[in-house]
């Protein structure tokens, strides 16, 4: 393919760094997600403790809540909450992703053309390349513009769409490399993360303002005697305003870092690195050039946004929508540039 | 001191039946991958199969080849059950080079192209052969993770005492140097 990398270095892709790398990143980002949502419990707990010991310090509460010494239960039924909820949603979310859409399904026996029989190919391909014990069900979006997108929690589950634009208008190859992308996310639980981690956020940030309601409306009980308690409506207070803006900032994060880690994983796949890159450039230009009609047809189908982290292609970067800042701390997928450049793909000075 | 002394040997055990299942996994996910390749090998024949019953029709050229086939499967299978393995791949090889011949011979039918069924074993013989190569990949792949988990520390100790369960020589899948000098210079000659 000459021509559309006239304009780049091409070098290889270091994919297993890029994988390690990644993977370390998650690991910090769930573990600070549990730490505050555990911290919040404690918070809760320090605060109700605060009321029978009047005289104790922040720090003996603290000391006597995590040794055992008083029983948080605060943190314990949050951590009971979180369990259930995680099942039911677990449960309830491979229905939710295709919702509004236009769809079908394909199999081999279904398959109308050679295009589609050529999709289902591309997938069983990278099926063996990944060794997956399944086969993921395949869904054609009928839509114009380029997306696709993989969901599931395990590989039982999973399913891969893919909109009927971006299977016309890729290569074989090209098209592979969506595929072994959103393969990647499957096989990496990249839907299982996401959803846990934001569904942790957004409980810690529910009982955060449970608690801190409660405090307000109650405010009869606080009195001078109880210091510990006072600083920590102060804390409370402050964690309120603060917390849904970590939280949103670490969930970008932890997705565009999951995206980075697909990317990695298709080129360790199918062990180049071009196709992808190529794939990338056509489905960013194709936005840009029919921005206005894509704009209409994604806002014309419903729960758009439900798709939205879980696209190759997140539609706002072609500034589609009404999103205003797009900076690099609030997007769900790195820039293109970002992306070319984890490839090994950089735009010449 | 008991108590420390019991919570380190329970850690110990702990880790050694942890290591000792993930071995065993990834030994067996080797061997699938390895008849993985079988299972490839034999959906190609089936292919090659219906692609010529269907191109037949359109030239006699495929009677031949159709004859070269079926002779190299039975070649290919006869190795296979005699447990030549050099031969097998010899014989599977041939036929991959027939399947690119028949793709060029594809061109100069213009009548053929245009044929539905045709477009759609054109695309099923690409996707065989990628599918035999990706099969590949994934036995080298499995082969990687097995051998540097076997190899590395402390893991290593305990394939040491479980000697003969956990550790098996399972070579890459690789060409002959003979055979990769050959590819090598290979170019395609219309």
């Amino acid at each position: 393919m000459p021509g559309e990398f006239d304009q780049y270095h091409v070098s290889i892709a270091d994919w297993r760094s890029t994988l390690r790398q990644n993977n370390f990143r998650t690991r910090i980002v769930i573990l600070m997600f549990f730490l505050i949502y555990c911290g919040i419990g404690i918070l809760v707990d320090m605060y109700m403790s605060s009321m029978q010991h009047p005289h104790a310090t922040l720090g003996q509460l603290f000391e006597a809540l995590i040794t055992f010494q008083i029983f948080p239960v605060a943190t314990i039924v949050m951590l009971a909450i979180a369990g259930v909820s995680l099942l039911v949603s677990y449960s309830l979310y491979d229905k939710l992703m295709l919702l509004g859409t236009e769809y079908h399904e394909i199999t081999p026996t279904t398959a109308q053309n050679v295009a589609e029989q050529q999709l289902y190919n591309v997938i069983e391909e990278m099926k063996i390349a990944a060794g997956l014990r399944y086969m993921p069900r395949v869904f054609i979006i009928d839509a114009d513009y380029m997306n696709a997108f993989a969901s599931g929690y395990s590989e039982k589950s999973a399913m891969v769409a893919i909109t009927r634009g971006l299977m016309t208008k890729l290569n074989r190859d090209e098209l592979q490399a969506v595929m072994a992308h959103e393969l990647s996310h499957i096989r990496h639980l990249d839907i299982k993360l996401t959803l846990t981690a934001s569904l942790l956020s957004n409980l810690s940030i529910m009982v955060l303002d449970m608690f801190f309601y409660n405090m307000i409306f109650s405010g009869n009980r606080r009195n001078s005697e109880n210091r510990s308690g006072n600083i920590l409506v102060v804390v409370i207070m402050i964690l309120r305003y603060l917390l849904p803006i970590i939280s949103i900032l670490l969930l970008l994060y932890l997705s565009r870092t999951r995206e980075l880690m697909a990317d990695a994983g298709c080129v360790e796949l199918m062990r180049t690195n071009q196709p992808l890159a190529t794939a990338l450039m056509k489905i960013s230009d194709d936005h840009n050039q029919n921005r206005d009609r894509y704009s209409a047809e994604y806002s014309q189908t419903p729960h758009e946004n439900i798709r939205r982290e879980a696209y190759i292609f997140d539609p706002m970067q072609a500034g589609i929508e009404s999103m205003t800042s797009i900076g690099d701390f609030f997007s769900t997928h790195p820039s293109l540039e970002a992306r070319l450049a984890a490839l090994g793909i950089k735009r010449k000075p | 001191m008991f108590l420390i002394i019991l919570l380190v040997i329970l850690a110990i055990i702990g880790f050694t039946i942890i290591t000792y299942n993930r071995l065993i996994s990834q030994i067996e996910a080797v061997r699938n991958n390895q008849k993985q390749i079988d299972i490839q090998l034999d959906r190609r024949f089936k292919v090659f199969e219906s692609l010529i019953n269907v191109v037949k029709k359109y030239m006699d050229y495929e009677q031949t080849t159709l004859k070269d086939v079926v002779a190299l499967r039975n070649q290919a299978q006869q190795a296979q059950a005699s447990g030549d393995e050099k031969g097998r791949i010899a014989a599977e090889n041939k036929i991959s080079d027939i399947a690119s011949h028949i793709n060029v011979v594809f061109e100069q039918y213009p009548d053929l192209k245009a044929n539905q069924n045709v477009m759609q074993l054109q695309e099923e013989i690409v996707s065989t052969e990628n599918k035999l190569a990706y099969a590949k990949q994934s036995l080298n792949d499995s082969i990687e993770i097995y051998n540097a988990n076997k190899k590395s520390f402390p893991a290593n100790i305990i394939v040491g005492t479980f000697h003969d369960k956990l550790d098996i020589d399972f070579p890459y899948w690789q060409l002959s140097e003979q055979k990769v000098a050959e590819q090598e210079s290979y170019t395609v000659k219309l």
